[in-house]
């Protein structure tokens, strides 16, 4: 069967030439083998500098590979570039808003794209303004670009990925920049297309919760590598010898020395991660053995004086995963 | 680094003292050089613009008669020492005023306008700064373009006294044109486009300060708007100086002066305050960092 | 709208029609609206046209009829050699760069890896920017022309011959330099800062090209009289001078020739334009530098 994505050591070398002479290699993406079956919802995750944004560029055209090729939907990227090129849709989340005309009105960026897309003229009124309207930007369609907030750029960017109805979507941080309800809206949408019209789609995002609530598969990137590769309850059953502790603190004199001296404790692995509720500060432990540690931790912060609300046992998450598997370097 | 090492470098209490105003500037003055540097074929072609905008009036003046530029009191080294003086000192401004515009807009594009500004920096020197660098290219650039031109058989006059008010008279140019560079700066910073200003000045001077022809073959009403711009006192003292030997003795030259000092006193409180307003403008409509 | 009804509407899907005339139409008219938004500059860039002719004139009336009598076109006052001369200057450095200048600036707004991933091809693109520098450098030529001939009195010889003569010297001109054009786009695409290779060209064109001093002069230094006889703006040049100001048309022998050193011209740099251009493409490309300035 042919696969939707797939690609055969795709590998990326960047030469940043610092002076004359002195010359430094970058492996963007090294060897990257990866394979997408067509309606599939892929999930790529890593940490910045991971090479995510490369890997989608080259599978785009946009970027030329050092090495290797892959296919799209079943044209090869370097000999095929234009039908590959006829059957996607790319999202560019970074740019915050770059990359339209900023001295055009949405429509007419639309349009243009539309144009360059050959979508024939009565179907791209239609879909414009059913895309205008359905990111809320109906009653600013005839304001420049240059005005739009940044969220409104990058709704106008993803009517844009969306407009000539391509078969794979490739959406680089499609919710960045977005606020909550847009987001949410943006993320249904794009489970609507995958499951009601089978569109590929692949997606990265450092929101690890919606990577988790969209994604059928899960591949994570770190240093231009693969370093797993599989569902989400498969990268959650990986974890099982990962145990992780919440701490409910409600009052302390100083967060950072406590973190300090609970992070000193032979029984804590890692803090994973600190969060401000507004009443309370949450730390979260990576442990050994949370039966063994939660005492020991009690008691600690007992001795610290500080205020504890709870301290319960937690299923280990997304986070957890990728913390893991990035900083520790297991595959 | 962990978190909690980074926050301890920086929550580490260092006391603020008030950094010296030259310093700043030459912080300025070294940033530009070094962004500058990195763009070294721009000099070339700077250069070269120059050296090709002088060698083609040389041409010209090989088609034109001196006659117009001897009656209007400039003795010798004809058509050709004429232009060169107009067009050297003209561009000497222009490219002045133009790249203050430039790194102002550059700022703005990079987003590094807002960054700076809300530093401790006061906006005043931040002009002084963006200002500094740009006279100081300028100014290698005439030299050299005065040079091209005594190859090219230009001739001067070269007393003591007759050069040192010639620069005399460009230092009260310069100073002229910060104001009108400022000034511009402050209207970018509202309109988002190459300023009218400096286009203005640069066209208007070219066509009204006797660039390229002496004053006196205009009609009345461009003579007249022409005595509006610093360029034409400047451009006639200073070709009184280098052409005909005059000095600071002289009373054409006396009277060029004071104008100029005149033009300085009123403008720089007017260029300063109209910044001021741009740059409040910009700040109100949320458009620092935009372009 | 909801999602529900989003994908109702993207459930019929009508085949694509691929055109590259709306490719072109799409790159042009997109690119002309954005011109248009810089009103302010329109109208500046208007005023200093007009600003300028006013100038030359007050030159001319330093300049010594008889020498300029040795550039071969009778017996012609200096203003109306030198408004031919500024107004085809002005207009070929203007289509020139602004293919550059808007390249320049798809980069920088990142616009350009948007339309790398679309459907259209590197040539629809150019010709939908080029045709754009055409309308909008004629624009400004007309206003050179107009001022000098209605305010100024400049005694061209302006009959529908003259006329139509005159737009397909300026068309073979563009079209003389369109590869070199196209090559500086392609550079630029990879070298990112400034089009260099424009301004120069702009500036070796109008000094050696002779728009306000007759060539004769030139002939005292003959490597530049050989570089200048090596342009195409030359010959384009002299036609058009002939033209305007002799009432040749295209037919006469001395046109001719220029028209057939033009056509050559043509054909020879297209080919290596495109080429260079594809090169800068690829390029970026490989260094992944489509949307960094
Ligand atoms: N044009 C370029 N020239 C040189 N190096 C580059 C270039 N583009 C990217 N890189 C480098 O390649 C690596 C991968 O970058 P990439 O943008 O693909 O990461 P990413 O996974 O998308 O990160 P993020 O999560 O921040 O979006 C980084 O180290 C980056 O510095
Ligand atoms: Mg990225």
């Amino acid at each position: 069967m042919e696969y939707a994505v797939e690609t055969f050591d795709l590998t990326k070398v960047f030469v940043d030439k610092e002076k004359k002479g002195a010359e430094r290699y970058v492996k963007a993406v090294d060897h990257v083998n990866i394979k997408v079956k067509h309606g599939e919802f892929f999930g790529l995750l890593g940490p910045n500098g991971a090479g995510k944004t490369t890997l989608i560029k080259m599978l785009c055209t946009i970027i030329l590979p050092t090495e290797g090729t892959a296919k799209v939907n079943g044209y090869d990227i370097l000999k095929e570039p234009v039908k590959v090129r006829s059957c996607l849709g790319w999202f560019h989340g970074e740019t915050g808003g770059r990359s339209l005309y900023w001295r055009l009105n949405a429509e007419d960026n639309l349009r243009f794209y539309a144009y360059l897309q050959n979508v024939p003229k009565d179907v791209a009124e239609k879909r414009i303004n059913a895309l205008l309207e359905f990111f809320e930007l109906s009653k600013d369609r005839k304001k420049l670009v240059k005005d739009y907030s940044t969220g409104m750029k990058v709704r106008v960017m993803l009517a844009r990925a969306l407009l000539h109805n391509p078969p794979i979507l490739f959406m680089d941080e499609p919710t960045i920049g977005l606020d909550t309800i847009s987001a949410v809206e943006t993320r249904k949408l794009l489970k609507a297309l995958n499951t009601e019209l089978g569109k590929t789609i692949i997606f990265t995002s450092h929101n690890m919760f919606e990577v988790e609530q969209l994604c059928e598969r899960i591949a994570i990137m770190k240093d231009g590598r693969i370093i797993a590769d599989a569902p989400p309850s498969v990268l959650r059953e990986m974890l099982r010898d990962v145990h992780a502790i919440e701490i409910e603190i409600r009052e302390v004199n100083n967060i950072s020395e406590t973190i300090q001296s609970l992070s000193s404790l032979s029984i804590v692995r890692k803090v994973v991660e600190t969060r401000n509720d507004s009443l309370s500060i949450i730390v979260r432990l990576q442990v050994d053995d949370e039966y063994e540690a939660i005492p020991i931790i009690a008691s600690k912060l007992r001795s610290l004086g500080v205020k504890v609300s709870a301290i319960r046992r937690s299923e280990p998450t997304l986070e957890d995963i990728f913390v893991r598997l990035t900083k520790e370097g297991a595959a | 680094m962990d978190v909690k090492r980074l926050i301890e470098i920086i929550s580490e209490d260092i006391p603020r003292k008030k950094t010296p105003i030259y310093r700043i500037v030459l912080s300025f003055i070294i940033r530009d050089f070094k962004v500058w540097w990195t763009y070294k074929f721009w000099l070339l072609l700077d250069i070269s613009g120059i050296i090709l905008f002088v060698i083609t009036y040389y041409l010209f003046s090989l088609i034109t008669t001196s006659q117009q530029v001897q009656e209007a009191g400039y003795m010798v080294g004809g058509y050709f020492t004429f232009a060169l003086i107009g067009i050297a000192f003209q561009q000497y401004v222009h490219f002045a005023v133009q790249s203050i515009n430039e790194s102002i807009r550059e700022e703005q594009w990079n987003g590094t306008m807002e960054t700076i500004l809300s530093t401790a920096t006061d906006f005043k020197i931040f002009l002084l700064g963006e200002v500094c660098f740009s006279f100081i290219v300028s100014s290698a650039l005439l030299l050299m373009s005065l040079l091209l031109g005594i190859l090219l058989g230009a001739e001067f006059y070269t007393t003591p006294t007759s050069i040192l008010t010639a620069i005399i008279l460009t230092v009260l140019l310069i100073a002229s044109h910060m104001d009108i560079g400022i000034l511009s700066a402050g209207v970018i910073m509202k309109v988002k486009q190459g300023s009218p200003v400096t286009w203005a000045f640069s066209w208007l001077s070219q066509l009204v300060s006797g660039v390229f022809y002496p004053l006196k073959l205009l009609p009345w009403y461009l003579e007249w708007l022409g005595r509006a711009f610093p360029l034409t006192y400047s451009l006639d003292g200073i070709r009184l100086c280098l052409q005909s030997g005059k000095d600071l003795t002289s009373p054409a030259i006396l009277s060029n002066i004071m104008c100029l000092i005149v033009f300085v006193i009123v403008a720089t409180p007017i260029a300063l305050y109209i910044f001021k307003v741009g740059y409040d403008a910009a700040r109100r409509d949320g458009s620092l960092g935009q372009y | 709208m909801r999602v529900e009804d989003i994908i109702e509407l993207f459930r019929e899907d009508k085949p694509r029609v691929s055109s590259e005339i709306r490719h072109v139409w799409a790159v042009f008219w997109a690119n002309f609206k954005i011109f248009l938004s810089y009103r302010t500059w329109v109208i500046m860039e208007t005023i200093s046209t007009v600003a300028s002719v006013a100038m030359y004139s007050f030159m001319g009336l330093q300049v010594d009829a008889r020498r300029v009598a040795l550039a071969g076109y009778g017996e012609v006052d200096w203003l109306s050699f030198a408004l031919v001369g500024v107004a085809t200057a002005n207009y070929l450095w203007m289509c020139i760069s602004r293919l550059s200048h808007s390249l320049q600036h798809e980069i920088r707004e990142g616009t350009l890896e948007p339309i790398i991933t679309s459907l259209i091809n590197m040539r629809s693109y150019i010709i939908g920017q080029s045709i754009r520098g055409f309308i909008v450098s004629g624009y400004f030529m007309l206003g050179v022309l107009v001022v000098g001939i209605g305010i100024l009195r400049v005694p061209l010889v302006i009959n529908p011959e003259t006329i139509l003569s005159f737009i397909a010297i300026i068309l073979l001109m563009v079209l003389s330099y369109a590869g070199i054009g196209i090559m500086a786009a392609g550079l630029i695409l990879v070298y990112k800062k400034g089009d260099p290779l424009t301004f120069l060209f702009a500036s070796i064109t109008e000094f050696l090209g002779g728009v306000l001093f007759p060539l004769k002069y030139l002939e005292s230094i003959p490597i530049l009289y050989a570089i200048a006889w090596l342009m195409p703006y030359t010959y384009a040049l002299d036609a058009a001078r002939r033209i305007l100001i002799n009432g040749a048309t295209i037919f006469s022998l001395n046109v001719l020739i220029d028209v057939a050193v033009l056509l050559a011209y043509t054909i020879i740099f297209i080919p290596i334009g495109l080429r260079v251009f594809r090169w800068g493409v690829n390029r970026i490309r490989y260094e992944g530098t489509v949307a960094t300035y």
